[in-house]
């Protein structure tokens, strides 16, 4: 008799872990804004890579406001997802959505914007090394004169953080009086106009004696050298930037631009989705496989998170082929406009 | 005599209000042609249908051509212009931030081909606003910066710029002084003498019998009666306002 | 003899001297002298020929628009899809004449007047929807700032657009951008001519009606200014070299369209019918509409001229950053409003001139210009601009009737 009853526990515990192993773990990704160029490229990765897990893909975009974001993190935890992914908007106000997720037990993955709270996985490209690749690339072409910060958006925290590798790697050549430092503006929302704006007043402040600009995307390098154009001074100016977008290439192609930093997002989103499966299974943030600490910069508090820091890739004239293997761009848009014995060697 | 203007069983319906009831009117050449009544009575909603702004339900309008009268359907206020007739609004119906010579052309503007041509707009504005006697310190400024009795000034001289046969005027001299009172209603006497048919609406009663050769009174939207002002009396109209019909 | 009457208030009034106009171009003038004064310990100061260039081109966007957006405000309407239109009609744009596989590949000109199609066809719906269909403007136009720009996004595929069309680039301003010296003189000179013209005969115009005019001092002294002006802007576009040729360059080409579709609204809002009626539904609706105006086909046709004039800055725009980001144009109609409100236009409606509006453009651009030039942070920036606009708000509303 007992041994019928304990069998047919056994088979209700077997079958409702047979069931909860059937059901599909769901992550929610959380969208900042789908305005940028390379969002798109992100989730097609995260998708594909979720599906090879088995895994289900539900996701919400905040259009830029980070009180939708609250809203929209609070709609997916309701939905009963088991991972989240947050591309935060405001990294500050983004804050309380973690603690709810903490609190629902859901794991939550930092997607490229850092977020300063211990419990949320960070996942970026190494921004830091980001600025330090743009300021490298530049450096070698103009290691001395005149230099110009276009920086990013001042309420992106991730603009300070490739501030910050950009002077780790000039600091010293300033601290020599080898480069002087004539003009430094952030570029709100990392809007190319406000950048060409911001750079003909830099131009017009020094009499056009500008000898380097190191600008911190492919936007606002853009910006910056329609604004050099317009003196006269594209190609003769390096100008630095990243996320590879088709324009900036082509600039790389042509001569205008030195670097374009590039981020395989396709990498990136793979390794989240990968990462946020691997927490909702019940992995052990610091088992993942890659995982460092990586201490929050500027933090009062000395916060540390959990975090797997992706290599970025500086694309310049010499390595553009990398670019088009990994079929980021085709050749007839990398190569307009390019001709004659000047052309680098991916355009022959 | 073939009146200017006859409008034969008005009726007019807002929703579930019998706003005007088998309304019938008439104006002669040079007559002053008085509306009386409560608010509410339909005096302003019957000149709305003369002047084109409702159309009747049913009734007919009917305008003087040549010798006979001829039924009308105005389509907009416009329509009611070309054909004579003019009105001056209770509120004066000014756009208060052009200046005189805006507002008297309103709508009518002259132009030399794309161009308005401002230049012969203010030479005839000037010249309609000395025959309304009006004294103003500037035809450039926006008319809020004018005195009531100069915006009426504006009003009718706006009215009086195209060749009017019938003048319509809702109480033109409610938020005047005395002084431009007085002004008004000599202008009311000489367009009457200049043969224009004029239709006054006003609460005055004084004001009504100083003017007036004929006074209708509405209530309720149906006319009470009409009396000529030299064989009645003031009581006469005030009781008929009061009770609603006409005594004896 | 009318000649010489005293310029007491009225009079001045009839003689169209607007003093709100004035204290703008006193204003403008105190912020060019103070900036000037400021950067005179640096190589680049204000009032340096490259400077002003820069300061003209930069402007020149907002010019553009902020012409319309007086006629709408001044019709007791507002448009918020301005900066998404002109983002959404300038990605068309890129999209069009961007080589393939980027674009369709089509010529330039053909795909400015698809980006003019598609802006005057967009003001024109929403005007439908307003005048017509009387939904408030507000919300209509807002809907627009949301369906432009994603739609910009959309049939961008989230892509950034370029490069584009050498042709097309001469719209921007830049190396090919300008036309010149020896053109700049004969536009210069022709408009001089025109306006100078416009004057004596206005006031010859009136001595033949026996109208009162302006004291002929003040004629002269006008036509003085005038003259300097002209002169002061064409020295200061043929100053600024060319560093390949050497010469001068010339009054750039967006500058050019800015300053034609000024003048071209100016005439639009002061001398036709059409202008007349827009200030007449701003001021009295009811009036206009018992004077006999056709007051809702106005309105659509504001919200129409209104859209053309987003599809044409959005050229502009582009032509002059040389690619298309998505993000193109965000938040700028808030600018563009705010250029017309600091130069005199009441958001109650019925009241606002061009001529104001241009200083209002011209003095927030003159203000973001000098900040940077100065090396000010930005965070700075925004701050000095949001309290200058609250004070131009603020001493505006002196200048604006009592509703009676």
């Amino acid at each position: 008799m007992r041994k019928g009853w304990f069998g047919f526990l056994a088979l209700l515990v077997l079958a409702g872990g047979a069931w909860a192993q059937q059901r599909p773990l769901v992550v929610g990704v959380s969208w900042a804004n789908f305005q940028e160029e390379r969002w798109r490229r992100d989730e097609t990765a995260i998708k594909e890579q979720l599906a090879r897990m088995g895994a289900q893909y539900v996701s919400t975009d905040a259009q830029s406001s980070a009180e939708k974001q609250l809203n929209d993190i609070d709609s997916l935890i309701a939905r009963g997802v088991d991972a989240l992914i947050i591309l935060a908007w405001d990294k500050d106000a983004i804050l309380p959505a973690v603690q709810k997720a903490r609190a629902a037990g859901i794991p939550v993955v930092a997607y490229d914007r850092l977020i300063a709270d211990p419990y949320a996985f960070y996942i970026s490209f190494d921004n830091v090394e980001v600025g330090r690749q743009q300021a490298q690339a530049v450096y070698r072409v103009r290691p001395r004169g005149n230099y110009v910060f276009i920086l990013g958006s001042p309420t992106d925290p991730n603009a300070d953080l490739l501030h910050q590798g950009q002077l780790e790697v000039l600091q010293p050549a300033i601290n020599r009086g080898e480069i002087r430092v004539v003009g430094k503006q952030y570029t709100e929302g990392w809007r190319p106009e406000i950048a060409q704006r911001n750079m003909e007043q830099i131009l017009a402040a020094n009499r056009n004696q500008v000898d380097a600009v190191v600008a911190s995307n492919d936007g606002t390098a853009g910006g910056v050298i329609a604004a050099l154009a317009a003196v006269g001074l594209a190609g003769k100016v390096p100008v630095s930037g990243q996320d590879g977008d088709w324009p900036a290439l082509n600039r790389v192609a042509r001569g205008l631009q030195t670097v374009s930093v590039w981020k395989d997002a396709k990498e990136l989103g793979r390794r989240a989705a990968e990462i946020a499966v691997l927490l909702a299974r019940g992995t052990r943030p610091d088992q993942i496989p890659g995982v460092q600490k990586f201490r929050v910069p500027g933090d009062p508090r000395g916060t540390v998170v959990n975090a797997v820091l992706l290599k970025p890739i500086p694309i310049t004239r010499d390595n553009l082929h990398i670019v088009l293997e990994a079929g980021w761009i085709t050749k007839e848009a990398l190569c307009q406009g390019v001709s004659g014995p000047q052309a680098p060697a991916a355009c022959r | 005599m073939t009146p200017l203007l006859r409008a034969e069983e008005i009726s007019l319906r807002f929703g579930g209000l019998q706003a005007l009831d088998r309304v019938s009117f008439d104006l002669y050449e040079g007559e002053v042609h008085s509306l009386v009544g409560h608010n509410g009575a339909g005096k302003t909603t019957f000149i709305r249908v003369l002047s084109g702004v409702y159309a009747p339900q049913e009734g007919r309008l009917l305008l003087r051509v040549g010798q006979e009268l001829r039924e009308v359907r105005f389509a907009s206020p416009r329509d009611a212009q070309r054909h004579g007739i003019e009105t001056i609004h209770q509120n004066l119906a000014l756009a208060d931030n052009l200046d005189a010579v805006a507002n008297v052309f309103l709508g009518r503007e002259r132009a030399r081909r794309f161009s308005l041509d401002e230049e012969a707009m203010e030479a005839e504005a000037r010249k309609v606003l000395e025959r309304v006697g009006a004294r103003l310190p500037s035809l450039r400024v926006p008319v809020h910066r004018l005195s009531g009795g100069q915006r009426q000034a504006v009003a009718i001289a706006r009215a009086l710029l195209f060749r009017a046969r019938v003048l319509i005027m809702d109480e033109p001299t409610a938020a005047l002084g005395p002084g431009e009172t007085a002004r008004v209603k000599a202008l009311i006497r000489s367009l009457r003498e200049e043969g224009l048919g004029i239709i006054l609406i006003s609460h005055d009663l004084h004001d009504v019998f100083n003017l007036s050769d004929r006074i209708t009174v509405m209530k309720g939207g149906r006319v009470v009666g009409t009396v000529r002002a030299r064989e009645s009396s003031q009581e006469e109209v005030l009781g008929m306002i009061l009770a609603g019909e006409r005594k004896g | 003899m009318e000649a010489m009457r005293p310029l007491n208030q009225a009079s001045r009034q009839e003689i169209g001297l607007h003093s709100q106009n004035l204290f703008l171009l006193l204003v403008l003038g105190v912020l060019w002298g103070v900036f000037h004064l400021l950067t005179l310990g640096q190589p680049g100061q204000f009032l340096s020929p490259q400077n002003l260039w820069n300061l003209s081109v930069q402007t020149a966007v907002v010019a553009i628009l902020v012409g319309g957006m007086v006629l709408v405000i001044v019709a007791r309407q507002i448009d918020l899809s301005v900066g998404s239109l002109l983002g959404f009609t300038g990605m068309a744009m890129a999209l069009l004449q961007a080589v393939p596989p980027i674009g369709e590949g089509w010529p330039w000109p053909l795909a400015l007047l698809v980006g003019l199609a598609l802006g005057t066809g967009a003001g024109l719906l929403q005007g439908y929807l307003i005048a017509y269909l009387g939904a408030p403007s507000f919300i209509v136009t807002m809907a627009g700032l949301l369906v432009f720009r994603n739609a910009a996004y959309l049939i961008a595929e989230g892509r950034t657009i370029g490069p584009l069309q050498d042709g097309f680039l001469v719209l921007g301003g830049g190396l090919q951008g300008s036309i010149g010296p020896f053109w700049s003189w004969v536009v210069t000179l022709l408009a001089l001519a025109y306006t100078l013209g416009a004057v004596w005969r206005g006031r010859w115009l009136r001595q033949r009606h026996g109208l009162p005019v302006r004291p002929l001092w003040l004629d002269g002294l006008l036509s003085l200014f005038l003259a300097g002006l002209f002169g002061g802007f064409l020295w200061v576009m043929n100053s600024f070299p060319h560093p390949v040729t050497g010469q001068g360059r010339g009054i750039p080409v967006p500058v050019l369209v800015a300053l034609g579709v000024l003048i071209f609204l100016h005439w639009l809002s002061q001398r036709t019918r059409f202008g007349r009626y827009v200030y007449a539904i701003g001021g009295n609706p009811e009036a206009a509409l018992l004077a006999g105006i056709p007051v809702r086909r106005i309105q659509v046709l504001v919200f129409g001229l209104m859209g053309l004039l987003s599809g044409l800055a959005g050229a502009v725009q582009a032509a002059r950053l040389a690619f298309v980001p998505t993000g193109m144009g965000t938040l700028l109609e808030l600018y563009v409003i705010a250029a017309a409100v600091v130069g005199g236009t009441s958001l109650a409606g019925g009241s606002g001139t061009i001529l104001g509006a241009a200083l209002g453009a011209l003095i927030m651009s003159s203000l973001q210009n000098g900040l940077v030039l100065l090396g000010v942070p930005t965070e700075w920036q925004n701050l000095i601009l949001g309290v200058v606009l609250v004070a131009a708000a603020v001493w505006n509303a002196r200048f604006h009737r009592r509703r009676s």
